[in-house]
């Protein structure tokens, strides 16, 4: 913009040659001096071209980050929230089928209606969860896993089927080895794929939450903003120098629009990532510790069962015991405190979680006497404590925790979606917003321009 | 965990089962007894552990510990293999199921023999074991009682041998023994009930048939390789298949498990085996006709772990303790020449060493064809 071939501006002052004009003279020694310097004309169709490009450059760009949280986020509720619960889900409801299977058949070789509807509830409720998963399957990963559950499901239910025959014409040793297999089916292939999937499910949430509420995006947007408003004005002083005209209405109104872009781009997303924050931090995340705590709680039970099984007196799941408990809570650290600790005060969440808490205590207790008795080949005594219905039993305090449990997560689970949902609404139209106004601003900086442009004519 | 039902027995060590009431009587038993575990070669001495260390993983060495009741057929195993695979050694130890399992889990033998297979605890924990079939075998009931002919065979059935073993049994001319034995007048004496205090395969077996066939047994004690035995007066507890005839033999009104592969020693010993009785109610001894009959049933059904139990089947003329032998191992061995090793030598024992010269020495009987196809799967696991 230096080196000026002097013309006539029509209506303006002539500019004089100034340090410049003398600079040109200067010598040969300077390559810029040897480009061939544009007339004003071109140079207003360069600007012209500059401002309409970096416009929309500013609207592609804010207009697809904004897509890309508004994306994230309503990926976050409609997808990865649900797939990562019915991963949980369905590993509950494999650990609880087998628990209540193998309890109910030793104890009666003709289980009771109860029993049986549960496991048949549990394994359509772990087929329904699957089939989501497979579909929702978006390149996560978990085809293996998956296809390990989809293969061992019918085997599974294909060995309970087979031992409750086995039971029914009076073979209960055999019923039994066929309970066992079975349980080595679910506890060796099953649930280590349902908890990798669950895994994976919880990775996936992860990112997508991080990706809804990162700020690098933003910021390289807003970046993108300041160099587009830095060249308006920088156009509008030039445009300025050259014509008697303080403002040009069109790069005035691109400006504005530009403003308000910003601030609406910038707003929405500070309104939406804080919804989705409570989300996660009063929602997600809690609910992430309850399911790890379900999950710790059910492995707890299924341990107990096994080892009711094993008859053997030298398999020990007592260590297991005391690692998990501790895991699971509640207690500095642990998954049930740590969801206690998230929840909003006198939310139905923050009752089913303390109701949790004083469950396990007790039902820990009782598990101890499991193992004890264990260790003394006690088997009697200890099947009747694991599988029998008394309120000393274990499974009684488990069926409580396990209920406080799904209360608790699904409380958790509506708060997250309240907020996350309302934080993805306010980030569905931003895109819009920003495109629209960037194709107003460059028509603004175009009329700017060919208005200039026309009085050359 | 024994030790909590052992309390009030009289523990015996292998120098203090003289009985003066034995008389002659123990010193012909003993000495037959003595001929034939020399015959059958040293062994390893209960609870000595096979060898210090971890398993060699020399794939010209193998080693082999645990039941006892599969030792006299797995020693004879070893010493065909070798005719068949030069310069290859499977160095056999008789211990017990429990060490066995124990063994091949901690890797400080390659092969594990077990009368039970693996508990769910065990697969849980340790998933890379396997068990497998290697033959079929079955489990007798023996007895010492004076007067009665070794041609004349006792009846017991599982409700029965549990009353003898709970102490609600407590003598041989008890009106329920009796009751099921018209055909003979039993002796007015006390009876010996012996059980293992190891973790044992034949006490897996044994507590199985008991729970089967005695609802009270199966809710106060149950079955298992180790379970919290009653303590009626005057029971003993063994160590190892072997020290359980001794025992027998020792005690005149014994009565107690074992292998059929002890048999043959058992019956040298003067000890009795008694006619054990089925669901069906009949009963019958352990011969190639009535295990081929009880273990029809179930091949079949024999899953791809082949993890099944066989006790107390439906076969009206079948025998009603009968059970694989299993050898456990892992899928995951240190190296691959000792997995080859294994395979070979395990997939051996399924087809040569099946054949009747050796299973019928010791009582057992060959694998079904379905089996050996399933144990073929499960060898093919085995690798590095």
């Amino acid at each position: 913009m230096t080196a000026v071939t002097a013309g006539h501006r029509p209506g303006g002052h002539a500019r004089p040659a100034g340090a410049a004009g003398q600079q040109a003279s200067a010598g040969p020694a300077r390559p810029r001096r040897d480009r061939p310097a544009l007339a004003t004309p071109a140079r207003l169709r360069v600007l012209l071209a500059g401002l309409v490009l970096l416009s929309l450059a500013w609207g592609g760009f804010g207009g697809w980050v904004a897509s890309v949280h508004s994306s994230a986020a309503d990926q976050l509720v409609a997808a990865d929230e649900r797939l990562s619960l019915d991963a949980q889900m369905m590993y509950q409801a494999i650990a609880d089928a087998d628990a209540t299977m193998t309890a109910a058949l030793l104890t009666s070789s003709q289980p009771s209606l109860k029993p049986l509807q549960r496991y048949q509830r549990d394994m359509v409720t772990a087929a329904t969860a699957l089939s989501r998963l497979r579909a929702g399957d978006g390149g996560h990963g978990a085809d293996a896993s998956l296809t390990a559950l989809s293969g061992g499901l019918p085997e599974y239910a294909g060995d309970i089927a087979q031992a409750r025959t086995e039971y029914a014409m009076g073979y209960p040793l055999t019923g039994g080895s066929f309970v066992q297999v079975a349980s080595e089916e679910a506890h060796t292939v099953l649930l280590p794929a349902a908890s990798a999937v669950f895994t994976r499910e919880n990775d996936a949430r992860q990112a997508a939450s991080s990706q809804a509420t990162g700020l690098p995006l933003m910021i390289a947007a807003l970046a993108v903003a300041i160099v587009t408003g830095y060249v308006l004005l920088r156009a509008q002083q030039w445009l300025t120098r050259r014509t008697n005209r303080v403002l040009s209405p069109g790069l005035v109104l691109a400006s504005l629009l530009l403003v308000i872009s910003v601030i609406w781009l910038a707003a929405g997303f500070l309104a939406a990532r804080s919804d989705l924050d409570g989300g996660i931090a009063h929602g997600s995340g809690p609910e992430q510790n309850l399911a790890l705590a379900s999950i710790g709680v059910q492995q707890i039970r299924g341990d107990a069962v096994l080892n009711v099984i094993s008859r053997s007196g030298s398999a020990s799941f007592a260590d297991d015991f005391q690692a998990t408990s501790k895991q699971v809570g509640p207690g500095p650290g642990s998954w049930l405190s740590a969801a206690a600790g998230a929840q909003r005060s006198g939310g139905s969440g923050a009752a089913a979680v303390a109701a949790a808490e004083r469950e396990a205590a007790a039902w820990y207790t009782a598990n101890q006497g499991v193992y004890s008795l264990g260790s003394k080949a006690a088997y009697a005594a200890e099947q009747q404590l694991v599988v029998g219905t008394s309120a000393a039993g274990t499974a009684a305090g488990y069926n409580a925790l396990e209920a406080d449990l799904s209360r608790a997560i699904a409380a958790d689970q509506a708060a997250f979606e309240s907020a996350a949902s309302a934080g993805a609404h306010v980030l569905d139209p931003l895109a819009g917003v920003v495109i629209a106004a960037s194709i107003l601003m460059a028509a603004g900086c175009a009329w700017a321009v060919t208005r200039r442009l026309a009085e050359y004519r | 965990m024994a030790g909590n039902g052992q309390r009030g027995l009289r523990l015996r060590g292998p120098g203090r089962r003289r009985s003066a009431r034995a008389g002659i009587r123990w010193l012909a038993a003993a000495g037959a007894l003595a001929v034939l575990t020399a015959a059958c070669g040293a062994v390893t001495q209960p609870g000595q552990p096979t060898r210090p260390g971890p398993a060699s993983g020399r794939a010209n060495a193998l080693t082999e510990t645990g039941s006892s009741l599969l030792y006299p057929l797995m020693r004879t195993w070893a010493a065909g293999y070798a005719k068949q695979a030069a310069g290859l050694t499977v160095t056999t130890a008789s211990t017990s199921s429990g060490a066995g399992i124990a063994a091949a889990s901690a890797g400080t033998a390659d092969i594990g023999a077990s009368d039970a297979y693996l508990s769910s605890g065990d697969v849980v924990k340790k998933p890379a074991l396997r068990n497998i079939p290697l033959a079929v075998s079955a489990q007798t009931v023996v007895y010492n009682l004076p007067g009665i002919s070794a041609a004349d065979h006792v009846r017991l059935d599982g409700a029965v041998l549990a009353g003898i073993y709970d102490g609600s049994i407590t003598r041989w001319d008890d009106p329920a023994i009796s009751a099921i034995n018209p055909h003979l007048t039993l002796p007015a004496i006390k009876i010996v009930p012996v059980h293992r205090y190891d973790s044992s395969g034949d006490t897996f077996l044994f507590t199985s048939y008991l729970s089967t066939q005695d609802a009270g047994w199966n809710g106060k004690v149950g079955y298992g390789t180790i379970v919290s035995w009653p303590t009626p007066a005057g029971a003993l507890q063994e160590k190892g298949s072997l020290d359980m005839l001794h025992a027998c033999a020792a005690h005149p009104g014994c009565v107690a498990y074992n292998g059929i592969s002890y048999l043959a020693q058992a019956r040298a010993g003067g000890l009795g085996e008694a006619e054990l009785g089925n669901a069906a109610g009949q009963y019958s001894l352990p011969d190639a006709a009535t295990i081929q009959a009880a273990i029809g049933s179930f091949v079949s059904l024999t899953p791809a772990s082949e993890t099944i139990s066989m006790i107390d089947g439906p076969a009206a003329a079948g025998y009603p303790i009968v059970n694989y032998e299993y050898a456990v191992v892992s899928v995951k061995q240190p190296d691959a020449a000792t997995a080859s090793a294994i395979r070979a030598f395990l997939r051996w024992v399924i087809t040569g060493g099946n054949q009747a010269s050796y299973v019928d020495a010791v009582g057992f009987q060959p694998l079904p064809a379905t089996l050996v196809t399933l144990g073929q799967q499960q060898i093919q696991e085995i690798g590095a």
